[in-house]
């Protein structure tokens, strides 16, 4: 019982670590997402709740209008329906995870919001955390140095 | 048995302070609400009710953090 109890706080000392540039996603996520072969994504991480996000969203679906990159939008907020109604007002173009359980979200844990990730064949090539000022031009930016 | 006590204390020092949970940046939905914000949802009426505080109790301070410089003002 109390090798057990051990065994047991010595699991929870433990804690997942977050995803990094370099590291590959889980098969499960890959599967999720659809992610094709060979294809460059960017997975933006958002709730309707983030200010920033919602200035940044505009931008990236102006880069996916563009046909710059595929980008899949992950909502993290607790109710989907608020996710929906925000994804509706800023008409965004581009797929949708409603990840309202979090699974997603906690695999990658970011550590700011907006989360930008870079995903190749599975790969995350480069991560931006935080508001960028003009993401948009910083996604070309990028795009062209992965490409 | 002294096997048993040399495993708790590593499973005592490897939790350290894990016991307080980390508030994860997609869990800030409440932190993001406007009343939150320091000085509260309309800064100008926390502004009006210190005013009306240092009029009444003649005296001022104490209910911020100081920026520094001279404090003759």
């Amino acid at each position: 019982m109390f090798k057990k109890t051990i065994y047991s706080l010595l699991l929870s000392s433990i804690t997942l670590l977050a995803l990094e540039t370099g590291d590959k996603l889980p098969q499960n996520i890959q599967d999720n997402l659809k992610l094709e072969r060979d294809k460059v994504y960017v997975i933006d991480f958002f709730a309707s709740w983030c200010k920033s996000c919602k200035k940044e969203l505009p931008l990236v679906s102006k880069v996916y209008n563009d046909k710059v990159v595929e980008v899949i939008g992950i909502n993290v907020d607790k109710k989907q329906t608020d996710g929906e109604k925000l994804v509706a007002d800023l008409a965004l173009p581009f797929p949708v995870y409603y990840d309202s359980e979090k699974s997603m979200v906690e695999t990658f844990d970011p550590m700011g919001f907006p989360a930008i990730y870079y995903v190749k064949n599975g790969k995350v090539l480069h991560i931006i955390f935080g508001a960028v000022d003009e993401i948009d031009k910083q996604i070309v930016k990028d795009i062209k140095e992965i490409k | 048995m002294m096997k048993l006590i040399a495993m708790s204390i590593m499973a005592l020092s490897l939790m350290g302070c894990s016991m307080v949970k980390e508030v994860k940046p997609w869990e800030k939905e409440t932190l993001a609400r406007p009343i939150m914000q320091f000085g509260g949802i309309h800064p100008e009426v926390t502004k009006f009710e210190s005013h009306v505080y240092f009029s009444k109790e003649a005296s001022r301070g104490g209910s911020g953090v100081a920026g520094g410089g001279c404090g003759c003002n």
